[in-house]
């Protein structure tokens, strides 16, 4: 008899009715019990109004560039194409010297309001279009048709899509006060960012190419892009590792500097005893920075916010959260050479020499590889510093 | 020249051709069918329903390979006798007679019922002790996820130590979903954009994710380790690229992982980011 019930209902359900227990259920608009009264789940698409999406661009863009050190190196790479040329602006009777680029790209220009010469870079409406398109494919469905970071998929994300009408960015290995270069978020784009939706783009570097350029030009009159006074910076570079072969010298090494000098418990997690720590900075016994000294303290940035809310972000527990921007030596050293930008964490490059960045990077990779997706060794090794506190 | 044309037969050497490359298939089919299943089968189940499933693909399979055989035997060995031969017409037959007809129906109905109306019971059987047979919510032992599907990935919120979604422990990840072994995992999905699909090929488990309502599904791990978490849905450009990690711990490593996780997103809580706070009413 059973079995007939089953033979019936699979009958039923080949003849398309549906059974209740795979009927869908819908969604309950708002939160009656839960406890955050603005918790409720996404509303579908058809809730919106039609997409008007504009793809081409008609205007073309004049964007900041790079600074004259960028040219005197191209010149250098390229002499047909660039070359220094001593009078090559006349502001009211003064000559001022600049590089000179054949093909028209590039431009140096003097900003009368302003009273300030800078750099610019001509992008032609085709190219901001092609870049415009294949944004609108591939990066809208987060970014947002305007790249304003609030795109349909990009809603209730944190970390949350960037707005690119901000001048602000976290992972381009270029310090934060300056803009990221064109090979930097070419970089960063081909990459993505581990840990988080922002996937790697396996895009041709024309494509790349185009959709930076368009990313730029979303920068409203002056402001990143179009600001006379920004300034365009590179990823930061080094002189070569220097504890090549001196690996387990260089975590050492890159613990102290961890919790002496460059204070980095202060925001992320300290990973030593109170005993350890006070031996490093040389002060009484017992004495701790800061509560939850195992823990990391978010901190508000006015800098990212969504729909006007500024975002509380964390600095990553390296034994625990997703490092975003790569883990291998030298990434980890551009990263923490760089600073985040945008973000509490500033650029260590200047105020710490190359040998204790590459040392920290060495250290922090460790913490990653010795305990995070290994929760039960990790328990361990942090009990071990918080026991006796 | 003249005997050797005369020889050959064309007929007779397509039948030994055909017959010893069935043959030979059949012979390197039966030696390496391990191999097969191992390189190109499925992974080894590692939910409490899984194997189920997996008699039941294989059942299916067995009984397709089967009937397809017959037919082409069916098909290939009145072709070859019926042929045109010297001294032979071939005969021509459209199966019109009664007697035909009798037989074709009777072979449609044998096919039906034994065949489809056996893997259909078994099917059903399956599904209401296995897919169909939700664990009870209010038990303790079933472990909750909230599964936000994307272009292009897996948000994930479990309830954190106080059982209740929609509060400052909350459990918040991003294409890696951590999961206890045997315990009954239950979960509701919803989509932010488009159609997913939530494939967990390890456990036989999959759910489509639809955007405005919510589906719900669930599955009890038997094996720890790491399994893949995939999209089944082509859903854009970067369907390909929407995979995630689940990890299923031992009993007691989850407890601590779960202890941590819950302190870290307490960490990460702000309240004033209305926004992020996505959680909805549990659907059962
Ligand atoms: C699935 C969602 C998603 C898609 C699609 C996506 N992004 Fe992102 N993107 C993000 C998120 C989330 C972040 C922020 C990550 C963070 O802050 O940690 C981000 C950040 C960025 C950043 C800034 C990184 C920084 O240093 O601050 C750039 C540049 C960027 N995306 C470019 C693109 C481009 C170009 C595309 C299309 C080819 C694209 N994104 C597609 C989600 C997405
Ligand atoms: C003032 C607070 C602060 C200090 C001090 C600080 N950081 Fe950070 N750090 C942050 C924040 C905030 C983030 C994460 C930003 C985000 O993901 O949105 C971060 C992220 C990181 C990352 C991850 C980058 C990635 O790719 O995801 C590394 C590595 C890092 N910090 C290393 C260091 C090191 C090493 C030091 C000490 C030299 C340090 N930080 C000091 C606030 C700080
Ligand atoms: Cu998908």
């Amino acid at each position: 008899m059973k079995r007939l019930t089953l033979l019936l209902a699979g009958a039923a359900l080949s003849l398309g009715m549906t059974l209740p227990a795979s009927d869908p259920l819908t969604v309950s608009e708002g939160d009656e019990h839960g406890h955050d009264s603005s918790a409720s789940a996404p509303e579908g698409p058809h809730d919106r109004p039609p997409l008007d999406v504009v793809l081409d661009i008609h205007t073309d863009a004049w964007l900041r560039a790079p600074s004259e050190d960028w040219f005197e190196a191209q010149a250098e790479l390229d002499p047909d194409r660039f070359s220094y040329v001593d009078d090559l602006l006349d502001i009211d009777g003064d000559t001022e010297g600049g590089y000179q680029d054949k093909l028209g790209e590039y431009e140096l220009r003097y900003d009368a309001e302003e009273d300030e010469i800078a750099y610019w870079q001509y992008i032609s409406a085709d190219r901001l279009t092609q870049g415009r398109r294949d944004y609108v494919q591939f990066c809208s469905s987060c970014h947002g048709f305007d790249g304003d970071g609030y795109g349909r998929s990009g809603q209730h994300l944190r970390p949350p899509p960037r707005n690119f009408t901000k001048p602000f960015y976290k992972f381009t290995k270029v310090p934060g006060h300056l803009l990221p270069s064109d090979e930097s978020l070419i970089l960063l784009v081909e990459r993505g960012l581990n840990g988080t939706p922002m996937l790697p783009w396996a895009l041709s570097r024309d494509q790349l190419n185009d959709i930076i350029q368009y990313l730029k030009s979303l920068s409203p009159e002056g402001v990143g892009w179009r600001d006379v006074y920004s300034e365009v910076g590179h990823i930061v570079e080094s002189d070569g590792d220097p504890w090549t072969g001196r690996e387990a010298e260089a975590i050492q090494a890159g613990q102290d500097v961890y919790h002496g000098t460059a204070k980095c418990y202060s925001c992320h997690p300290g990973y030593v005893t109170p005993e350890k720590l006070a031996e490093i900075n040389g002060l009484p016994a017992g004495s701790m920075p800061r509560e939850n000294f195992t823990y990391p303290i978010a901190k508000i940035t006015e800098n990212y916010e969504v729909q006007g809310v500024p975002m509380l972000l964390l600095p990553p527990d390296f034994t625990w959260q997703d490092v975003r921007a790569g883990t291998t030596p030298l990434e980890l050293f551009e990263t923490i050479g760089a600073g985040i930008g945008g973000t509490a964490m500033p650029q260590w490059k200047g105020s710490l020499s190359d040998k204790d960045i590459w040392a920290m990077a060495y250290y922090v990779r460790s913490l990653i590889e010795t305990y995070k997706g290994h929760p039960e060794k990790r328990a361990e090794f942090m009990s071990s510093l918080r026991t006796g506190r | 020249m003249n005997a050797l044309r005369l020889s050959f037969n064309p007929a007779k050497t397509l039948t030994r051709v055909l017959a010893s490359s069935f043959a030979l298939f059949l012979f390197s089919a039966g030696v390496s069918a391990q191999d097969v299943v191992n390189r190109w089968g499925p992974t080894p189940s590692a939910s409490s329903y899984g194997d189920d499933f997996d008699d039941l693909f294989w059942l299916i399979t067995a009984l397709v390979s089967v009937s397809f055989a017959l037919v082409v035997i069916l098909l290939v060995v009145p072709l070859i006798r019926d042929r045109a031969r010297p001294g032979k017409k071939a005969s021509y037959d459209h199966g019109t007679s009664l007697h035909d007809k009798r037989f074709t129906a009777c072979v449609s109905i044998i096919v039906f019922v034994v065949l489809d109306a056996w893997v259909l019971v078994i099917a059903m059987e399956d599904l209401q002790t296995g897919f169909w047979n939700y664990p009870n919510p209010d038990n303790a032992a079933t472990y909750k996820v909230e599964v936000l599907g994307q272009q292009w990935a897996w948000n994930f919120r479990a309830t954190g130590l106080d059982g209740e979604f929609g509060t400052p422990d909350d459990i918040l990840t991003t294409n890696t979903l951590t999961v206890p072994k045997d315990r009954p995992i239950s979960m509701n999905f919803t989509s932010k954009d488009v159609i997913h699909s939530f494939f967990l090929p390890d456990m036989r488990t999959k759910r489509d994710v639809n955007p405005g309502s919510v589906n719900i599904a669930w599955f009890e791990p038997v094996i720890a380790g790491d399994f893949d978490i995939l999209c089944a849905e082509l859903c854009g450009f970067a369907h390909y690229q929407m995979y995630g990690k689940l990890h299923v711990l031992e009993q007691d490593v989850f407890d601590t992982w779960e202890k941590e996780a819950s302190l870290m997103a307490q960490a990460a809580y702000d309240k004033n980011d209305t926004e992020a706070h996505w959680a909805w009413e549990w659907q059962e």
